[in-house]
Formats: structure tokens, sequence, C-alpha cells
């Protein structure tokens, strides 16, 4: 077909990366094994995740009960992290959360990736015909710049109070701040491998616009965007606490990180920590552990940087047998 | 010459976009539920009070009127009155702003001298401690969330070492704030000579810098790493090498190239953190402009909001101008 | 060292193999078994296609492989000298200053941020022991080798501001700086002009036979080859298949690769005829066989070619051959 001359630049970089000879599952397990700390990250996740849908089993308390002759408990039996200022078990607290801050995370990111990656693939797309297309892709990366030229944090807490707090409003608000992100990657992408060879041909060829964005551009164009959402997440879970933090997002007493900080804020000046430093801790966690999980998709996603991998797991395979 | 022609265009664009900015905050704002009469007036307002005063406002004229009036008013210097500090908005920023401006500067001058050099360490050296340090850095700073790690130094320097003055504001109650010339407490203390308000100015800077700062490292180290990584990379590098110059040759030369990108994501961070910083000003209590704006936000309190959303753009394009000059400066192809 | 003779080579090359790993797989060697000794003041060019291993073999001479790739067999003497017993600093002070290079493109590989006379000044600086007037006299004495008009306003001049031509001049007046004893030229010449390249060739010429400089002169345009090489070698596929004196390579071509080659570059049909031979261009790609890595592509293969991997075998005196059937004439 017109569409994959053999060598040289103009061949699709997606067929490249597996002719590498560095697919599959097999490989994924050789990477974690040579870094720990990316299954470190698969670990800390599963471990959130499970831990919050059992949260009902495995929580000794009801998070939301609170026992005022037991406040401020010190870290101890039965209460593992203590207790708060209203006498809730933090501990309970702590691993209900997550059904939270992951779900409104999660949510948001992926309403932003999609949305996102939409426009921004149609604006690369059609920048470069001309016509209405042309008007419309500028107007798209206009209302981005401006979007973008807000102080992100100001912008996503008026989100939420135009929209009435609200889980959904914090889903959108997280979601808003983030779409320019996708839009702009995305738009990126479809600029470079519009003007790859292959695609080129495919238009000589006479694909339809369509088919061309479908089998070629969306294809090639997906890595980055997969590797910036993984990334993405944990952002988006600390963008939600943030918002609680300050009273813009779940109203107390909902079990969620960034508003248990709030409420163990004002006691940590008086040497309470435990209310504020374990949900926080539980936070950052869980952050590091997307990140690390992010770092492991961005080298899976750049075919030069898994090349090199390759190379790499392939030495220390050797060695490995040499010395067996 | 070119230079002058460069800003003269870049001034044409900063009104429109201005405008442009200004007008979307100002429909955004003015979705938020909420009565600002009511909120003046209290729950006991009579109707005809509220009517008096919405008049008053402008709040009875039709949303397009009353954006060009806050754009007149605008354009001679007023900003509006806030009516929960009931103070003109510039007065409010005048005092607010430069409490922002100095801790996110310096929190971001730790930042760079933390990013930087790791960044560069990580990039030449391929194993050992400091590659490994850069490797994660960027990943465990990115994870902390800045407020609660404001929090976490609070328990141990003050509630617990009591190494620093309580965090609570830029300045102890009892003493007296130097004449304010720049705004910038450090400046001005010592412009006046007062050491012992410059002394205390400064142990109440220490932990909000320290809890920017070290988060913010983050992303200048990740970039400055990777962006050094593929300048050691490149064409020019290998050929340094082939030319037999010595490795660190090789690495002050990939740096000079990778400054510009440097530059690039401070300046990213610097907008982000006029607004960014907030979090940590409420942890700090620090008065500053982010916080300003939040509390005008969460009270309907529109004047605020768009004072600050048009200080922030305006300190963007500035800084963005200055961040141009800078590529000017190091790289002769933009000349 | 002192029982070395004149004739000793200046750089010797043997069994040189480099090999870049792949995962679950053999690791896929670049650069197989070559072997290449250059005499002082010999001009030895190599051609190619893209691909046959010709910046590879460049850099594995410098040492400077791409990781993650590395030198997996073979022995790169210098002067004698076993340049795998050296450490890393013995073989910096090597390059630039015994071994030079001169690149192509120099446009995207000189440092855009440093002038025409820092980038000369640096190698002079960190090779020779000059103070800054003299590095500056050094300089501009070293461009007006290499012919560029007007070296006092170049020496100050960026790289984006210089053509294609200049820059190669450039390049050469570093290459030339701390007087090497051998250059490798990898296909330095390919972006230029025609009209240029002529005048670059001819300078390039001209300064090593003046200083009896060795020079490996690496390209994909075997018509150049003709014109000043001592001795051209064919390399394919990461292997050296053909290589031979200049007289005897062209007058009596033994490989159907190299003829290939040849008829390509050819413009006189009568050349062209006398080249091929019996030999028809453009045999259609067959399966990848054990044997002579240029089976597939060749219509001469036979079973044994298939199956049985040719030696490089001399022909005449100094000219040898990697193949089961060479060409007679």
């Amino acid at each position: 077909m017109a569409e994959a001359p053999a060598k040289g630049d103009g061949a699709p970089p997606g067929s490249s990366a597996t002719a590498g000879g560095s697919g599959g599952i097999a490989f994924f397990l050789a990477l974690l094994r040579a870094r720990p700390a990316y299954a470190l990250g698969y670990v800390i996740v599963a471990t959130v995740v499970v831990l919050a849908v059992l949260a009902p089993w495995v929580a000794p308390y009801n998070p939301v009960q609170a026992s005022p002759v037991d406040f401020l408990k010190p870290p101890g039996w039965p209460h593992v992290m203590g207790t708060d200022a209203t006498g809730m078990d933090i501990f309970s607290r702590v691993i209900y959360a997550p059904r939270i801050d992951l779900a409104i995370a999660l949510a948001g990111t992926l309403i932003s990736a999609v949305v996102g990656s939409a426009l921004g693939a149609a604006a690369g797309y059609y920048e470069a015909q001309r016509g209405i297309g042309t008007f419309a892709a500028g107007f798209v990366m206009r209302a981005a710049d401006v979007l973008q030229a807000f102080p992100v944090f100001v912008f996503a807490i008026a989100v939420v109070a135009v929209l009435g707090q609200s889980l959904q409003s914090v889903v959108i608000a997280v979601a808003f701040v983030n779409t320019p992100i996708y839009l702009r990657l995305m738009r990126g992408q479809v600029l470079s491998i519009r003007r790859m060879r292959y695609v080129e041909a495919a238009y000589i060829a006479g694909v339809s616009d369509f088919g061309i964005i479908r089998r070629h551009v969306i294809p090639n164009a997906m890595a980055p965007v997969l590797a910036q959402l993984s990334v993405n997440i944990g952002w988006a879970i600390l963008l939600t606490a943030a918002l609680s933090f300050i009273g813009a997002g779940v109203e107390a007493p909902t079990p969620e990180w960034g508003s248990m900080i709030a409420m163990g804020f004002q006691s940590i000046i008086t040497g309470h920590w435990w209310p504020s430093i374990f949900p926080g801790l539980a936070l950052a966690v869980t952050v590091f552990g997307f990140a690390l999980i992010g770092s492991s998709v961005e080298v899976l996603a750049d075919p030069a940087r898994r090349r090199a991998l390759a190379g790499e797991l392939e030495a220390r395979r050797r060695a490995r047998l040499a010395t067996a | 010459m070119q230079l002058l022609a460069y800003l003269g265009r870049r001034l044409l664009f900063v009104a429109p976009q201005l405008v442009g900015i200004l007008l979307v905050s100002f429909f955004l704002l003015k979705l938020i539920p909420g009565d600002p009469a009511v909120m003046m007036l209290g729950p006991f307002a009579t109707d005809d009070g509220l009517a008096r005063l919405r008049a008053e406002l402008g709040l009875d004229r039709s949303l397009l009127e009353q954006f060009l009036i806050y754009l007149g008013n605008v354009l001679q210097g007023d900003l509006g009155t806030s009516w929960q500090t009931t103070l003109p908005v510039t007065t409010d920023l005048a005092q607010r702003f430069p409490a922002t401006l100095e801790l996110v500067t310096l929190a971001l001058l730790l930042a760079l001298a933390i990013g930087v050099p790791l960044g560069v360490a990580g990039a030449r050296y391929k194993k050992g401690l400091l590659r490994t340090t850069a490797d994660y850095y960027g990943l465990f700073a990115g994870a902390l969330p800045d407020f609660w790690f404001g929090l976490v130094l609070i328990f141990l320097f003050y509630t617990t070492w009591a190494l620093v003055p309580a965090p609570l504001g830029r300045l102890d109650f009892v003493i007296l704030p130097p004449p304010e010339i720049t705004g910038s407490l450090l400046i001005d203390s010592t412009l006046a000579g007062n050491w012992q308000a410059l002394r205390n100015a400064a142990g109440h800077l220490v932990l909000p810098v320290l809890t920017l700062g070290l988060i913010n490292a983050g992303p200048i180290l990740k970039m400055t790493q990777s962006t050094m990584e593929r300048m050691l990379e490149s064409d020019f590098s290998r050929y340094a090498e082939m030319c037999g110059l010595p490795e660190r040759v090789v690495a002050r030369k990939a740096l000079r190239n990778a400054l510009p990108s440097v530059v690039t994501i401070v300046s990213v961070l610097y907008g982000f953190l006029i607004g960014g910083a907030v979090l940590v000003e409420i942890v700090f209590s620090w008065g500053g402009a982010g916080q300003y704006a939040v509390g005008g936000v969460l009270n309907a309190d529109l004047n605020p909001v768009m004072g600050f959303v048009l200080y922030s753009a305006i300190l963007s394009l500035v800084i963005y101008l200055i961040v141009d000059l800078i590529y000017f400066a190091i790289d002769p192809r933009t000349r | 060292m002192s029982d070395r003779q004149p004739q000793d080579p200046v750089i010797a090359l043997e069994g040189l193999t480099v090999a870049f790993p792949r995962y679950g797989g053999e690791p896929v060697r670049v650069l197989k078994g070559i072997d290449l000794a250059l005499a002082p003041g010999e001009v030895v060019g190599v051609v190619g296609e893209s691909g046959s291993g010709k910046t590879m073999l460049a850099r594995a001479i410098m040492r400077l492989v791409p990781r993650p790739g590395r030198i997996e067999a073979g022995r790169i003497s210098f002067d004698g000298r076993d340049m795998g017993q050296l450490d890393g600093e013995a073989l910096r002070r090597l390059r630039g200053r015994d071994i030079a290079m001169i690149i192509a493109n120099p446009r995207s590989e000189l440092d855009p941020l440093e002038t025409v006379g820092q980038q000369i000044g640096n190698v002079l600086r960190h090779h020779l022991t000059l103070d800054k007037p003299a590095i500056r006299a050094r300089s501009l004495e070293l461009l007006r080798q290499v012919s560029i008009p007007d070296p006092e306003r170049r020496i100050n001049a960026y790289p984006h501001e210089l053509s294609g031509g200049m820059a190669q001049r450039v390049v050469m007046a570093i290459a030339l700086a701390c007087q090497p004893r051998f250059i490798i030229s990898d296909d330095a010449t390919s972006g230029l002009d025609v009209t240029v390249q002529a005048q670059v060739l001819e300078l390039m010429r001209k300064l090593v036979v003046e200083r009896g400089t060795s020079l490996l002169f690496i390209t994909r345009d075997i018509g150049i080859t003709a014109h000043f090489c001592d001795r051209v070698a064919v390399l394919f596929a990461g292997e050296i298949v053909e290589i031979g004196p200049r007289h005897a390579f062209f007058a009596d071509p033994k490989h159907p690769y190299a003829i290939l080659l040849l008829a390509a570059y050819a413009q006189n049909e009568r050349l062209r005829r006398y080249w091929l031979g019996d030999t028809t261009a453009g045999a259609a790609e067959g399966p990848a066989t054990t044997g002579c890595p240029f089976a597939r592509r060749c219509v001469r293969a036979q079973d044994r070619c298939r199956t049985e991997h040719p030696r490089l075998e001399e022909m005449a005196p100094g000219h040898f051959a990697r193949c089961h059937f060479p060409v007679e004439r």
C-alpha cells in the first residue's frame, strides 16, 4: 500500500517500536525487575485501590462516626492512627478517602484527556487546511490560551463556586483545568505526524480525512497522551485534595484526605500532629505511586528510551545467564 | 533596533489579550451564585435597602454594561472596592502582591539552587547516588502536597524545635514594620536599617520558602536533567567529544544550550505560583495575593478577584518579556 | 617504539566488531571483523550505502560508540599502541589532537552558541598550551589555510551565519588545528552543492598531501574516491567486501556489489557495460541467508553463497574481495 515506505523517516514510528523486539508482557516484567521503583509504584496504587474497595470490611470504625469522648487520642490501640478533634478514627477515614479522591481525579483526568485530545487532534489536523477549519482551529487554540492565562488554582475554585459545591463540580473543575494540556499535546503531535511522509502518501493515495486521523494520526499520537495521562492523575489527586483543603471541594465529614488535613490544621500547632500527618502521608504516597507508574509509562511510550532500555535489559539478562 | 521593534510588536498584542482575560473572568465570576448586596447587608436587610445598594453597585444594569463600566474604571486606575476589607482593591493588592512576590521569588531561587546542579549531575552521571537522587527527587517532590508539607515543617521547626517564629504572617505583631518602599520586607527593612525587622522577617520566610522551594525544585530539576541529557546526546556535544574536549567543557556547552528551557520552566512556575502559592499562604497566614483572590471567590467579592487576575496577567506578560530578553542574550540565532 | 619503521601503519584495525544488544535476541552486529590499516600519508576511501556501518566505523575508531552499543571484539591500534588499553583521559587527548574528524552537516554539529573563533580556540586551548593571542593568531592562520575569505570577520561569526561550504571549511580548520597524524572524514561533503563540494575536496586533498596526514575518507559517493584515494574499500552490511589499490579496483572490480555501485555511478554507457559484464543490475531481494549477506540481492548467487559465508581473499596483489564467485574479466 501507499501508506508505508519501507525504511527511513517515512516509516510509522508505531511499527518500528515493536519491530525492535521489545514488546509484550515479558518485556514489561523484565522492566519491573530491573527497576524495582516502578514495581513499587504499581504495588502502592494496587494497595490503595484494594484497601479503598474493601474499606467497609477492613476499616475498624465507621469513618464518619464522631465519638466525643475519644477526641485527639494519639496513635495506639485500638486507634492505630489516633483520632481527630471530633473523635473520628483516622485510620478508617484514611482508607475510605481514596474512594472520593481517586474517583474524582480519575474521572476528571479521563474527561479532560478525551475532550482535550479530540479537540487537539481536530485543531491540529484542520489548522493546516484552508477555510472554516483553520478559523475554528484558531478559535479553539485562543480559547485554550485564555484558559491557561488564568491562575490554575483560582480558576478551579471559581469553577466549583459557579457550579455549586458538589462532587461533580470538583470533577468538572479538574477536567477544565487539565483539558488545555491534552489539547496542546495532541495538536503538537498531530502537526508533526501530519508532516510525515506516510501520512502525505496516504493523503495522495486518496484516503479520507477521517481515515487518516483514525488509521495514522491517532495510533501514533496515543503514546504521549497515555504517558501524560498517567503522570497527570497524581497531579489531579493533589488538586482534588487541595480544593477540599480550602473548603471548595468535598465537605466534612466525608472522609477525604484534603479536608482531613484541613481539620487537623489547628491542632498541629498544639502538638497534635496525627490528624493531619497521616492523611497527608497517605496522599503523598499514593501520588508518588502514580508518579512512578507514570514514569514507567513514559519510558514505554518513547521508542528511543524503550530501545535503550531493551538493550540494557538484554545485557542484564546475559550477565545473569553468564553467572548462573 | 530589532529588539525595540520586537518589544513594540509585543506590547501591541498585550492590550487585547488583557481585555480578553478580563472579559472572560468577568463573565465567569458573574456566574458565581451569591448576591454581594445580600452578603454586605446581612440577613436582616430590607428589600428596599438591597435595591438601593444594587443600584449603587451598578448590579441592576446588564452584564455587558457592567463590564464596560468596569473596564472604563480600570483604564482610570480604579479597580473597585472589596466589600470584605472595605478598601480599594489597588490598596489591598499593593500590600498583598509584594508579599506573594517576595515569597515566590525567594522560593524559586532556592528551587533553582537545588534543581539546576542536581539536574546537571543527574544528566552527566549514568549511575551513582547523585543520579539516583536526581531521578527520584522530582517524582517525590511532585507527590508532596505543598499545604501538607508546610504543616510538617511547622510541626518540626516550630512546634517541636521552636527554631522559627510562629507561622502567623510575615512579621511578629510586636515588631514595627519598616516604612514601605518596595513591599519586600527584606529589602525595606535593610533600607531602613531595621535589623530586628530584617531578622524577624527572614525567620518568618524560612518555612514557606522551604516548602515552596523544595517542592518546586522538582520540575526545574526534571527539565534541567532531560534537556541536559538531550543536549549531551546532540550533534554538537558528540562533535565536541570527537574533538577531544574535556567532559566538563562538553557539559558546560550543553548546559548553556539547555538554559533556555530552564528559563522557560522557571517563568512558567513563576506565573503558576503567583496564584498557586495560595495554599501555602493560607497555612502560614501570609496575607498574600492568592489568599486575597480565593477569599474573593468564596465570598462573591468580585473586585479583588478581577484585580488579582489583572495583576497576575500583567505580571506574566512582564515575565514572558524578560524571558524573551534572556533568550536574546543567550542565543545568537534570535538576534 | 624506537624499532618502528616509517611505513608502519598509523592506524590499524584488527577484527573490529561493534554490536548493539537487542532484547530477547542475538545482538545486532553493525561492524563485523573489520581489518584495515593505513600507512602514513595514505588516503583510503570507504564506500557504502546508508546502513552499511560507515558512520559506526568512524565512531568506533574514535572509541565513541553510542550506547547501548559496544566494541565487542577486535583491536584498534594507533601508532602501534592498543587504544583499548588507554584510559578515558588518554583517549580524550588523542581525539582532536592526533586523530581528527571532519563531519557532515557541520552547521548542526557546531555549537550554535559559540563563534567560529571560540570553537577553534577551544580545541587549541585544550590540546596545546597556547596563550590567548597565540590562539587567535593560530585560528586566523587556520581559517586562511582552509581558504575562508575575510577570516578577521568570520572568526566572530556564529554557525548559523555560515553557508554550508563555509561551515565545512571551519570544521576542516578545527580538524587541522593540532596537526593530527590521522583524519577521518565522515561523509563530509555530502550536503554541499556540487561546485562547492569540488572545492572542498580539492582543499582536503591538498592539505592532506602537503602534510603527509593519513586520511580515512568515508563516503557514499564512489565517484569521489576515484579522484584522490590510494586505496578503495567497499563496506556492505558491516563487512569489507572488497578492498584494493585504486587503479586495480576501478579497472577490475571483483565483488558483484562493488560492480553495482560502480555501474550506478557510471554516466558513460560503455564504462557501465564494461563494469557490469554478465552481471545485470537489480536482482529482486530474496530471503535472508546464513551465507553471504549480499546473496539475496546478487544475481550471481549460487547455493553455496546462501549457506557458506565467504572469506576475504586476495585476488591480485593487495586486492581483496569477499566472494565465492568473483567477477572475472
